[in-house]
Formats: structure tokens, C-alpha cells, sequence
């Protein structure tokens, strides 16, 4: 185990410093970008001195092992927008997408698993196809659209739910001020719903899609019919011996799918304005602040690279037959 | 296993959560979680302060809240007039090279120190300090316009700045720096001066949620009139439709750059309204005649000022505002705002006819294919939100046998590609300018070499009134010399004048609000 657990963070190493490469080298394909941080009037002499102030006059090399000498001591440089240093700028948002994520994956695992049973202990009856219809349609509907159209009904119309905006709730849990984020709660789930069921319905989608055929698969094995001729409720049947083996595979999707939500949440967050990590990115990437879009995608593959480690510290809790690091 | 009076208790819970949480929810006049205050305005934009750092401010939406939280030596007013603020009067000396300022008496900082000379002279060393490397614009364009050389102290209340010769827009220059108290800032760090403002304006920062919200309070230690809101709030809302939706609900009371798409939706609601104001903003075509260009057939053409005046007549302005901008507008005549424009000079009318005439005079007629000759014209997508206008200017030229490809590209491909002058043959750009001056409008190009001239227009006719405006300071003269530049430009100019763009506020029908052409966004002292 121990073992096992060197070798992959080793790997994650060198996944983390080939990601800092390539989005060092994909920042700078694009050409200077001291043009977008000097004023429109700016003459010649003071675009060459903004660019020596930015540090863009230095070759290539020279400015990614700048980089990597500052990465080894925790400094990831300032970012070129907010001039301030560019990590702490990420980690503040951070919470506020963690948030987001994290409520969108609880109502896709709450209720996209137990439609997904659902509709496989009721495959081919109307239950099963309302089930796979509403899926099918959470799958093809754009994020953008169904958020703009809970704002216009839920928030405009029937004014239930406030349009835009966020309260914090981890932000003082973090900072160990539980008081204030139990005072929060209450303000803060209303800025939630909106947001959240906009990135959840896909992810609700896939999975109570993935978990039907998973269940479907392991409904039709030996062990289950020979569980039911023991006489075993249907209830016992499906859940201690039916679901338990078909988690395995959502295991999996749910670790990738946390990290796909981490990333994939800049259109909600847009949108609800919420003060997200992503839509933090977005804006750096638009105006190359290559600091912070650094800072931003090594915080993002750290965070991505231990979820899946943890997915695979968990197969082995869940499947007694994989042993790690044999 | 929970027993049933658990069960009962878990239900209740649930179902109270759900009512409270699906109740009609109140919106909040001011912010998130918080009941309605009185007297506060909240004011939409589409991005976040970058910094509160007075010396490197470099976008509108910061400046916006900047000069609530800072003063400046003098201001300009909605309609262009230069107004003393903090300095009660300038004098500029014989030979030009410096200008003293007197500063009102009673003045104060946000920690009730007084605001004195020293603290004014401060601001600009402070900006123009090599070893704080700013890249804002005070650093990058004002002190450089300006031709600063340094601020002397010479009293508790005056102060002199050099400068190498003298500028006719100096004061309008100084309006956009940004005066700060020397005592916190020289204690605090580049990184703090950018979060924590020490204010010297009518507002102090009460609370910045980054991406979020900028919440501002009254500034008691400040002596002048100020605004009468108590507090004012900035929300970063990013989307169009999701402030638009915010503004209609009541939850703020200002929003910035309404889409073309909204405008109808909120002047049809009952809660606000959209006003609209033609800006200083500049909108053009631009040909680049650079000699890279030149191989292609295009670049070619538009080296020709007899191809450039025929192009003018192709492009119908008014019914492309109208149709894609939603907002009427007059098309420009010349690069100078019509305030401070005096030559009379009209825009060119929608002529398709004369416009291919010419070009068969000027040796480009119509091939087999209908095709004059082909160009690529480059856009920044969604510059101003003016994409449907890049793309129908386009569709204009082709219709008079001008085949022209439109590429849109991000901004951070287009910006270094036209700061660099290699956007082209044809551009789309728009560039801000001043209600205070012509002058300042003019300097797009004062010089074939100039940052601004993406053109690399070089007509002696033009430049060489730079020189002559040089050598006088009477304003009868410099308006002549002006109005004779203008006449050049608008003959065979390296701009296809579009308009000024219409810049379009939402506004709540609980205040009164009014636009300025200057895209900044300030509150009235009545």
C-alpha cells in the first residue's frame, strides 16, 4: 500500500509539472501580452518599459525556470490584473466553487442514483422511460439555457429564488468561524438552488443514466437470481446485493466527475455571477494574466490528481478483490 | 433505526426548510443576505475592480469606483468643462514648463489627517516612481502625455508641476490622476495599496468581496458637496440578461452596457428604464497601409485615398444603429466629439451608387464575378458588443464589389496584433476620447509612428499641423489649425468613420440618473 501510495504520487509529480509546462508554453503561443496591459495611448518607449516591468523581455526559458524556482517555494509570481500574488487570488475563490461543486454533486449522487435504481428494477415500463426521457433531456440541454430560464422563472417570475449573487458559507467555516457560517446557512442555500441545480441536472443525468446499467448488468448474474431463491426480500436483494456491486463503476465516474464540475462550472458561474474560481480563470486566460491562469490550473490538477488517487484508495474498500499496489 | 417521533421531527424539518427556502424571496435593495438600507444606490457592472491602487487604475468599471473613493485636482463635468475639486485654481508659468496649484483649505484623508500639498505632489511621484513598476494608466499615458518631469512643494497648500514644454490639455490630463494622503500609502506594500484604499474622495471602502461586490460608505472627514447616498454599492454581474433581470427585479439600481437585446425587455418592464447617450467612443474602420500589406490586393487598394473616399459612401451608419444597435445615432463626420467639433464638416451620406463610381475611377472595377478586388477586415469579438455591426459593414463592402472576409478574433489575439499595427488590411476599432478637448481626440495620430496611428497613415497635410500647433498657445489659431486637420482627415483619412458609440444604461425608476458621453459613471451632488 505504501508502496503504491509513493509511486502515485510520483506520477502525479510529473502530471502536475507537464501540466505547468504546457499551459506555460500554451499562455505564450499567442504572442506578447504586455499589449493588454498597457493604455490604448501608450507610446513605444513605455510599452517597452511596461513589458521590461512585466518581466515578458526575458527569453522563454529564462521566464519558466523564473517560474519554477519561484513554484519550488510557494510563489506562483503576481498576478499582471489584480497585483497582488497570484495564489492566495485563486484560493480565495476557491471556496465559493468548492460550494457550488460540491451542493451539484450531492443532488446528482442523491437523486441520480436512486433514479438510476429505479428505472433498472422498472427497465421497460413507463417509469423506466419517463426516467431515461428526463435524462436524455438533462444531457442535451445547454447549462447556459436552463440557467438563464430558472433566472427569468424562478428568480424574475415567481421571485422565490434571489437571481444572482452568493452569501459565503465555507469561506468562515475555513477561516474557523462555524457561528458565522451557521448564521449564513439559511441566507446562503436560496443563492444556492439556482446555480446548483443548473450544473446538477447534467451531472444527475449521467449519473442515474450510468448507475441504470450498472444495475441492469448485475441484476442479470447468478448471485442475485440465487439471493432471490433464498427467499430474500426485493428490497435486501437489490440493495445489499445488486447496488453494492454496481457502485464500482460510479465510484469512478463520481471522483472524474467532481473534477469535470471543479472545472466545467465558469458558464453557471457567469451567469449567477458567482464569484467562482472559474470564472476567475476565464477572465485571466482573456487577458493572458499567465501568473494567475498558472496558479489557477496547478491548484485545479492538484485538487484533480488527488481526487482520483482517492477514487483508487476507495476501490479497495469497496472490491476486497483489488489489492493496490499489486 | 430512528424511532417515529424522530422520523415526525426529520419530516417537520425538511418541510420547514423547503417553505422557507421556496417563500416568495424578498429582494434586497442592497445585498445578499441583508435587509434594504436607505440611501443606497447599487450599480451593476460587467467586471470587478482589478486594483484600488490610485497611482495604477487602467479600466473603466475601476475608475468608476475609484473617483468615488478619490479626488482629483480638477474634474470634468457631464458636458465637458474642466471643474477645480480638490485645487481651487491653476497658473500656468510664462514659458509654460510648470503649472501651480492652490488646493482648497480644510481638506482630509479618510483617517482624518489633513490633505495637503505635500500629499498632492505625492501622488504624482508616487505614480511616476520607477521602482513601484505601475503599468496603469496614470504611468503608462497621463504623466508621459503630460510631459512630467516632477512636483514641487511650496507651500501647505501650493504646489508646482514641472513639465517639458508646455500642454494646452494639461489640466484635462490631471483630471485622471488620482490624488492619495502620502502618510498611509508610504507605509503600505505595492499588494496592500491594491485592497486597502485610503481614501481622499466622498466614499471610503467598507467591504470588498472580490467578484462580487464593492461596498462603499460616506467618507466623514470629506469637506466638499458630496453624492446623497450614504452607501453605494458595486455588483460584478457579468451576464447581460442575468443584470438586466436584477434591475428589472429591483435588486439594483444602475447597470452598465445593456445588450441591444435588453433594451426593449427593461423599457417595457414597469420598475426601469433604458437610458442612452452617444460617447466620445470613436467606432471606425481603420486601413492599415502598412507596406506588409501592400502585396495583397486589398492593402493594395486602400493605399489609394481615392478608394478610401469611395468606401466612406458604402456603409448606411444610421440603419445599422438603428437595426443591430437598437439606438439611433448620427454618423461621425470627423474624429473629434460634436461638442468640440467646429468645422462643420458633415458625415458622409449612404451613396452606394457614388461609392462604386468612384472605385471604377479610381481603377477597380467590377470583375467577372462581380468582385473588385478582396480584403480581410479584423475584429475584436465582441468589442463593445458591436459583432453584428463588424459583420454587416462587411456584408456593406461586398455589396459594392468589395469581397471582404471578416475575422473575429479573441481579444487577446487581436489586441497585441493591432497595438503592434498588424491588424489589417481592415480594422475594427474604437477608441475613447474626450469631452474636454479636441486636441486630445486629435492625438490618436500625432504621428505616423504613434501608438494609436494602427494606421500608419503618414499625410505631411496632417502631421505637419502638430508642428504648427507646437508653436502657438492662442486658441483662435490652434482652432484653425485644428479645423484645417480635420478637413485633411475627413478628405483622404485612414479612418471609414462609423460613430460614436451609443452606450446604453438601465436605470431603476426610483432615482434619477443621467448618462455621460465619457463612459464614467459619477453621481450627482444636488
Amino acid at each position: 500500500m505504501a508502496l503504491y501510495m509513493i509511486r502515485r504520487l510520483s506520477q502525479s509529480l510529473l502530471v502536475i509539472f507537464g501540466v505547468s509546462v504546457i499551459t506555460f508554453l500554451a499562455m505564450h503561443m499567442g504572442g506578447d501580452p504586455t499589449y493588454l496591459y498597457v493604455s490604448e495611448r501608450a507610446s513605444n518607449e513605455e510599452i517597452i518599459a511596461t513589458r521590461a516591468k512585466l518581466g515578458f523581455d526575458k527569453p522563454l526559458s529564462v521566464q519558466y525556470l523564473r517560474f519554477a524556482e519561484g513554484l519550488v517555494h510557494g510563489d506562483l509570481g503576481t498576478s499582471l490584473t489584480y497585483r497582488t500574488p497570484a495564489l492566495p487570488v485563486v484560493l480565495k475563490r476557491f471556496p465559493a466553487t468548492l460550494e457550488l461543486t460540491f451542493f451539484a454533486l450531492t443532488v446528482a449522487v442523491c437523486v441520480g442514483i436512486p433514479l438510476g435504481v429505479l428505472a433498472a428494477i422498472n427497465q421497460g415500463k413507463p417509469l423506466d422511460g419517463g426516467i431515461m426521457l428526463m435524462a436524455m433531456f438533462g444531457q442535451s440541454m445547454p447549462n447556459f439555457w436552463l440557467g438563464i430560464m430558472l433566472i427569468l422563472s424562478v428568480g424574475l417570475g415567481l421571485r422565490w429564488l434571489p437571481i444572482s449573487g452568493r452569501v459565503p458559507l465555507l469561506d468562515p467555516l475555513l477561516d474557523g468561524d462555524l457561528d458565522t457560517m451557521l448564521a449564513n446557512l439559511p441566507h446562503a442555500l436560496p443563492y444556492l438552488i439556482m446555480p446548483g441545480m443548473t450544473i446538477a441536472f447534467f451531472s444527475l443525468a449521467r449519473t442515474s443514466r450510468l448507475v441504470r446499467s450498472s444495475m441492469l448488468e448485475v441484476l442479470s448474474q447468478d448471485y442475485v437470481r440465487t439471493a432471490r431463491s433464498k427467499g430474500l426480500t426485493e428490497l435486501r436483494v437489490i440493495m445489499h446485493h445488486a447496488f453494492r456491486n454496481a457502485q464500482l463503476p460510479v465510484v469512478t465516474m463520481l471522483g472524474l466527475e467532481f473534477g469535470f464540475l471543479l472545472g466545467g462550472v465558469v458558464v453557471v458561474e457567469t451567469i449567477f455571477s458567482w464569484p467562482g474560481v472559474g470564472r476567475l480563470v476565464f477572465n485571466a486566460i482573456n487577458h493572458r494574466d499567465i501568473p494567475l491562469v498558472q496558479a489557477a490550473v496547478l491548484t485545479f490538477s492538484i485538487v484533480f490528481v488527488g481526487l482520483n488517487l482517492l477514487v483508487d484508495l476507495l476501490y479497495a474498500q469497496l472490491d476486497p478483490r483489488i489489492r493496490l499496489g499489486s | 433505526m430512528l424511532s417515529s417521533a424522530a422520523k415526525i421531527l426529520v419530516c417537520l424539518a425538511i418541510a420547514f426548510m423547503a417553505v422557507s427556502m421556496l417563500r416568495r424571496h424578498p429582494h434586497a435593495a442592497v445585498s445578499a443576505g441583508t435587509a434594504p438600507v436607505n440611501k443606497t444606490l447599487t450599480i451593476a457592472q460587467s467586471t470587478d475592480a482589478d486594483t484600488l491602487d490610485p497611482a495604477d487604475e487602467n479600466t473603466i468599471p475601476t475608475l468608476n469606483i475609484a473617483r468615488l473613493l478619490f479626488g482629483t485636482l480638477y474634474r470634468v463635468s457631464p458636458t465637458g468643462q474642466l471643474q477645480a475639486y480638490l485645487a481651487e485654481s491653476y497658473q500656468y508659468a510664462e514659458d509654460g514648463k510648470s503649472i501651480t496649484f492652490q488646493l482648497r483649505p480644510g481638506l482630509m484623508c479618510e483617517d482624518g489627517e489633513p490633505l495637503t500639498a505635500r500629499d498632492a505632489a505625492y501622488s504624482f511621484e508616487r505614480a511616476a516612481d520607477p521602482k513601484l513598476k505601475f503599468t496603469g494608466n496614470a504611468t503608462g499615458f497621463v504623466l508621459p502625455a503630460l510631459g512630467y518631469l516632477g512636483a514641487r512643494v511650496d507651500g501647505k497648500l501650493r504646489f508646482t508641476l514641472l513639465i517639458k514644454k508646455y500642454n494646452p490639455i494639461a489640466i484635462g490630463l490631471i483630471s485622471e490622476l488620482l490624488i492619495s494622503c502620502q502618510a498611509p500609502y508610504e507605509k503600505m506594500t505595492k499588494e496592500q495599496a491594491a485592497t486597502h484604499p485610503v481614501a481622499s474622495g466622498p466614499y471610503r471602502l467598507a467591504q470588498w468581496t472580490h467578484d462580487d461586490r464593492i461596498v462603499l460608505e460616506r467618507n466623514k472627514y470629506f469637506p466638499l458637496p458630496a453624492p446623497k447616498y450614504d452607501r453605494v454599492i458595486f455588483r460584478v454581474i457579468p451576464e447581460t440578461s442575468t443584470r438586466a433581470a436584477e434591475l428589472i427585479a429591483g435588486d439594483v439600481d444602475i447597470i452598465t452596457n445593456v445588450s441591444p437585446d435588453q433594451i426593449d425587455v427593461i423599457n417595457n418592464s414597469d420598475t426601469a428604464r433604458v437610458e442612452s447617450i452617444a460617447s466620445v467612443r470613436r467606432i471606425y474602420v481603420g486601413f492599415n497601409q502598412k507596406q506588409k500589406f501592400a502585396s495583397t490586393p486589398g492593402g493594395r487598394a486602400i493605399r489609394d485615398p481615392a478608394v478610401r473616399l469611395a468606401l466612406q459612401y458604402a456603409v448606411d451608419v444610421p440603419t445599422m444603429c438603428e437595426a443591430l444597435l437598437r439606438t439611433p445615432c448620427t454618423r461621425a463626420a470627423t474624429m473629434v466629439a460634436p461638442n468640440n467639433d467646429h468645422t462643420g464638416i458633415p458625415p458622409y451620406p449612404y451613396d452606394p451608387d457614388r461609392a462604386e463610381r468612384l472605385l471604377d475611377a479610381a481603377g477597380y472595377p467590377r470583375g467577372k464575378d462581380g468582385v473588385r478586388f478582396e480584403i480581410t477586415m479584423q475584429a475584436q469579438r465582441d468589442l463593445y458588443g458591436d459583432t453584428n455591426v463588424m459583420l454587416a459593414v462587411g456584408q456593406y463592402l461586398t455589396d459594392i464589389g468589395v469581397k471582404t472576409d471578416v475575422q473575429l478574433l479573441d481579444p487577446s489575439v487581436y489586441v497585441p496584433l493591432i497595438r503592434q499595427h498588424n491588424a489589417g488590411p481592415l480594422y475594427f476599432q474604437g477608441t475613447g476620447g474626450a469631452t474636454w478637448s479636441p486636441l486630445y481626440d486629435i492625438s490618436d495620430l500625432t504621428s505616423p509612428a504613434s501608438g494609436t496611428n494602427y494606421t500608419n497613415w503618414a499625410d505631411p497635410a496632417f502631421f505637419d499641423g502638430w508642428k504648427q500647433l507646437d508653436a502657438t498657445r492662442d486658441p483662435a489659431a490652434m482652432d484653425a489649425i485644428i479645423s484645417h486637420m480635420l478637413h485633411v482627415f475627413h478628405d483622404r483619412g485612414p479612418w471609414l468613420l462609423l460613430f460614436f458609440q451609443p452606450d446604453s444604461y438601465g436605470v431603476s425608476n426610483r432615482i434619477h440618473w443621467q448618462p455621460r458621453p465619457d463612459e464614467a459613471i459619477t453621481l450627482s451632488e444636488d
